[in-house]
């Protein structure tokens, strides 16, 4: 048998193990008509999927790697990050072996994996494609890593895990973040939604009330405040964070905790953040012409009827 | 060991020497409408898609046009089997299917777009029937070998191998962006009694 045999077979055959291993802890979610998609057993009785996989909040049954079928229950989901997390019996099969998604380069071999019936898990194979820091996608979640990838995300392989070559879990597929690519929800953000889901249902979000839009300061202004722009305050919701600090329309916000603002990405970076509800922020604000010092007690965003 | 180097061309190029062009008719144009896998002696395969008509011409690797008989064809399993005396094309060596596990490398070599004898390579997904919810007017009581591997219009006919080059089935369609082969044990169904 000559050498390049050997070595495909070898690689092929370390594939099909990392399938396995993973594989065994991934169950089919059937919580939506037709399709059903896959959930990670991410730890003892909980299992993750894709949020918009879930169509369903009641009824929903999850089939076992040996093929038994039983009931789930809605533990909570989130748009934002396209989350959604199930309880189940506890010890009904292995929990996932999670890795390091920070650890994951462009050009490693990855498989995308799904369980979609009775028969064993599915399989898509490409490499990692980008990397990146902390992202805001545009349902509005904040994802604590980029991690791109070229795999094909199949029907009802929502849900399903990034693995790689060695069958560790670095995070849960969405085909829903980002049109025409696979986007991985990494191992952080599974944690830490998953825990505020399990905890109330829902992720909580910071909320001050006030609509904003960027502005720039006139010389004088800006010679005064030592600032260069800001968030002008266009309206304010009643009884909100914003209103109950005393803010008022037409102040505009120049710093938050000390830090210049000129856009309304840092105010998001705060607002977004995990546990920001109860935090008190700094603002220093223009108002008629003058510098003011106002401080705010994060709120929770309010949360529309589904 | 030096994966770049080595990637699948000792394979594929094993493969390739087995694979064929299709064309309809006796005198069929030089282009390959589909592709065939020489299976055994002066018999080769393809899909009943490929091979429409009762004569059909293969050409073969080193580009001579070798006119053949269709002599079996299954439009259900989408397999057509062509006797073409004289082609003298090595038999390609066949795997069983069933023998592999999800996630195996597996790769398929074919005309795409015309592009002659094309590798393009992926995993085993499953060897069943199709999951609930992929949709096949039909035909979705019928084993598929399915796989993550890109097929176009000019793979129909030709091989999807494992990683050491063996045929385990033949391409057939994309259902749902998956790859669908017939498994090499209802290809070797539609052969018996032409061996």
């Amino acid at each position: 048998m000559t050498d390049d045999r050997t070595t495909l077979a070898t690689l092929s055959e370390q594939l099909a193990d990392a399938v396995a291993t993973a594989g065994a802890a991934l169950v089919a979610v059937h919580a939506r008509p037709r399709l059903p998609s896959t959930g990670v057993h991410w730890k003892d009785g909980v299992v993750v999927t894709t949020e918009a996989t879930v169509r369903r909040d009641d009824d929903i049954e999850v089939t076992l790697p040996d093929g038994r079928r039983i009931p789930a229950t809605l533990a909570g989901r989130d748009r934002g990050t396209d989350l959604a997390v199930l309880r189940i019996a506890p010890g009904s099969l292995p929990v996932a072996q999670l890795g390091d998604p920070v650890t994951l380069r462009p050009g490693h071999l990855v498989l995308a994996l799904a369980r979609l019936d009775e028969g064993g898990p599915r399989a898509a194979f490409g490499a990692v494609s980008a990397t990146g820091g902390k992202w805001r996608c545009w349902k509005g979640g904040e994802i604590d890593h980029w991690l791109q990838s070229d795999l094909d995300i199949y029907p009802g392989f929502g849900g399903g895990p990034l693995v790689d070559a060695a069958g560790r879990i670095h995070g849960v597929n969405s085909g829903g973040l980002s049109r025409a690519l696979a986007t991985t929800i990494p191992v952080g953000t599974v944690n830490r939604v998953m825990a505020q889901l399990l905890e109330r249902g829902y992720v909580a979000r910071g909320w001050i009330g006030a609509a904003m839009q960027p502005v720039q300061l006139d010389p004088t202004t800006r010679q005064r405040v030592k600032r260069d722009g800001g968030l002008l305050l266009l309206s304010l919701e009643p009884d909100a964070p914003a209103t109950r600090a005393g803010l008022l329309i037409g102040d505009i916000v120049v710093a938050i905790d000390g830090q210049s603002v000129d856009g309304f990405d840092q105010l998001l970076d705060v607002l977004g953040g995990g546990d920001v509800v109860g935090k008190k922020l700094k603002l220093e604000v223009v108002r008629a012409g003058q510098p003011v010092s106002v401080d705010v007690v994060i709120g929770e965003r309010p949360r529309r009827g589904r | 060991m030096d994966m770049s180097g080595t990637f699948l061309s000792g394979p594929a190029e094993r493969l390739r020497a087995s694979v064929v062009g299709i064309a309809n008719g006796r005198r069929g144009r030089r282009a390959a409408g589909g592709a065939g896998i020489a299976w055994s002696g002066d018999l080769f395969v393809t899909s009943a898609h490929v091979a429409t008509a009762s004569h059909a011409t293969i050409v073969t690797p080193d580009g001579r046009a070798v006119p053949g008989e269709v002599v079996r064809r299954d439009a259900e399993r989408d397999i057509a089997v062509i006797r073409a005396p004289g082609a003298a094309v090595a038999a390609a060596v066949t795997g069983d299917p069933y023998a592999l596990r999800s996630g195996s490398l597996v790769f398929a070599v074919g005309h795409p777009f015309g592009v002659r004898d094309a590798v393009s390579v992926g995993v085993l997904q499953a060897v069943s029937r199709l999951p609930r919810g992929y949709g096949l007017n039909g035909k979705g009581a019928l084993v598929w070998v399915q796989a993550d591997v890109r097929l176009a219009p000019g793979n129909s006919g030709g091989p999807v191998a494992d990683a050491q080059g063996r045929v385990i089935g033949v391409a057939a369609m994309v259902v749902s962006g998956v790859a669908l082969a017939v498994p090499v044990p209802d290809v070797e169904r539609c052969l018996s009694g032409l061996t």
